[in-house]
């Protein structure tokens, strides 16, 4: 048992350990995408400030709700893509690798999940600087309850999950396809809308919401960023949790249930 | 003189054998089209959702800002369509060295460089534009009359030449840093205020896209023309100017670039 344990641990730490290596490799990268996200949260600023100059409220929110959100929402937007997987699927059906991930003798979905979390923390410690900008220049109002912030934590990792086999289930369409291209950047801007990370939930007219509701991209943004900016009250945490978890038993034997069927018709392109 | 027939057929050639290239995967071709379709859709949704909400954005209706959207969309396009091979002059041309193969051929290293890639990426970008300023237009009073077209076509192309100006001289870094790319997305980036009125900004960044990064005119400057609002004459006419201007310049950063150009030897 010990020895399994030590074992996995092993194989699938030294898994996660290359993903901050690859990072480091492109600091100047790291500058830009700041400055870009400075230009969008200035933007973002002016806009909703112009939006609430012509009324108090909109879906139930004052300006300094909104803004709390939105800003928000932009430091943890990005936990709606940082998922490798339809990029690793695509790329690893063109160029072959993905036949030694699949000869490997370890699960190859908690391999890259394992590394997908490692990814989000990065992504998380370098919206640090973005964060700070946001709290000197606009400031933000954080909950001192430490019981939101796990709440939030826990919301975040459990949306991640649900959206890794979310993803999991899209590039499983690579193995008929071979072709993921296309696919991601539909679901990247689908994501970029219902997720939540421009607007909240909370001002969409009914049909969105519901459409919004329904897809799993709100789980990783909009559920987690309206608990921490106090949109959601604490006590609807259970419900949050019941649905994410909800979501997640749903998606994860999905998507090993897609895998092993889409895994048979494997056709790699030059491997 | 007789270069411009020269180059005009050779860019032409350069175009349809990249077409050829592009049909040889249609679906891709499609989708690479239509892709910034999807991504302009979810920014736009979310505009119409709260302007649907409000009465207008510090004094600008929704018609009014899909104008100004549009017109910076369109601008884009053109960058987008004939120099968005500018974006990969350092990690593609001068990091593997193929940059070289531009100086010993009896032709324009810059035209090359630019006739190398059409960029079918950019056409949903100039379907959306157009589509934008198309269904604004009618809402707004807007005749298209001949002299509305002129200005429009003229304004267009002018902001398309100040996106591709702009993206010259920051790639130009590219000779140094091997990869431009950062760089010029810093500055490419700012063409996201000229998406909204600029009035809504602090003062700062109003005179920073008129005077230093001037998208303003590609956009904001020219909707509020010819919305028939309260702007300065060389605002509203400015962008062909601006854009002569910073052609000039980007000309003068390229040649220092290419001066300064050494192989990597690769």
């Amino acid at each position: 048992m010990v020895a399994t344990f030590k074992r996995s641990w092993r194989i699938y730490g030294g898994m996660a350990a290359v993903v901050p290596k690859l990072f480091m490799a492109y600091s100047i990268w790291v500058w830009m995408e700041l400055f870009v996200s400075i230009i969008a949260v200035v933007i973002f600023v002016a806009f909703w400030r112009a939006v609430y100059a012509s009324t108090t409220t909109l879906g139930g929110l004052t300006l300094d709700q909104t803004l709390n959100y939105i800003l928000l929402a932009q430091i943890f937007s990005d936990a709606a893509n940082v998922s490798s997987v339809i990029y690793d699927f695509g790329a690893g059906l063109r160029e072959g690798q993905i036949i030694h991930a699949l000869l490997r003798p370890l699960d190859y979905q908690i391999a890259l999940y394992v590394q997908n979390v490692v990814q989000l923390v990065i992504n998380m410690i370098l919206r640090i600087p973005l964060a700070l900008f946001i709290w000197i220049v606009y400031g933000l109002t954080l909950p001192a309850d430490p019981v939101i912030w796990g709440a939030f934590a826990c919301s975040l990792l459990l949306g991640h999950a649900v959206l890794f086999c979310f993803d999991w289930i899209l590039g499983c369409t690579a193995f008929y396809s071979t072709e993921i291209w296309g696919m991601s950047v539909v679901r990247y801007a689908v994501a970029m809308f219902f997720s939540g990370a421009l607007i909240p939930l909370d001002m969409m007219p009914d049909w969105l919401r519901v459409i919004a509701t329904i897809l799993p991209f709100s789980q990783v943004v909009y559920l987690p960023v309206s608990l921490l900016s106090g949109i959601t009250p604490v006590s609807d945490m259970p419900r949050i949790w019941l649905i994410q978890i909800g979501f997640l038993i749903v998606l994860f034997f999905l998507s090993r249930f897609i895998f092993r069927r889409a895994v048979r018709v494997i056709t790699v392109q030059g491997g | 003189m007789t270069a411009l027939p020269r180059y005009g057929s050779l860019y032409w050639l350069f175009v349809k054998n990249r077409i050829k290239i592009l049909l040889e995967y249609r679906v891709n071709f499609l989708i690479g089209a239509t892709s910034t379709i999807f991504m302009q859709a979810a920014g736009l949704l979310a505009v119409w959702v709260v302007m649907n909400q409000i009465p207008n954005l510090d004094g600008w209706s929704l018609p009014e800002i899909l104008l100004i959207f549009g017109l910076i969309t369109l601008a884009k396009s053109i960058n987008h369509m004939f120099a968005d091979n500018l974006w990969t002059l350092g990690r593609d041309y001068v990091r593997t060295g193929t940059f070289d193969r531009f100086l010993v051929r009896p032709v324009n290293p810059l035209f090359h460089l630019l006739a190398d890639r059409f960029c079918h990426d950019g056409i949903g970008n100039f379907l959306v534009g157009l589509a934008l300023v198309l269904v604004a237009a009618p809402q707004l009073g807007i005749v298209w009359d001949v002299p509305a077209i002129a200005y429009l076509a003229l304004m267009v192309i002018s902001g398309g030449f100040i996106f591709i100006a702009l993206n010259l001289i920051t790639s130009v870094s590219g000779f140094w840093l091997m990869d431009s790319v950062p760089v010029t997305r810093v500055i490419f980036e700012m063409h996201e205020f000229a998406k909204y009125p600029l009035t809504i900004y602090p003062r700062a960044i109003g005179a920073l896209l008129t005077l230093l990064i001037p998208y303003g005119f590609a956009s904001f400057y020219p909707a509020s023309y010819l919305l028939g609002r309260n702007v300065a004459p060389a605002l509203a006419w400015g962008a062909p100017l601006v854009a002569v201007f910073l052609l000039s310049i980007a000309m003068g950063v390229w040649r220092f670039g290419l001066k300064h150009y050494s192989s990597t030897g690769t």
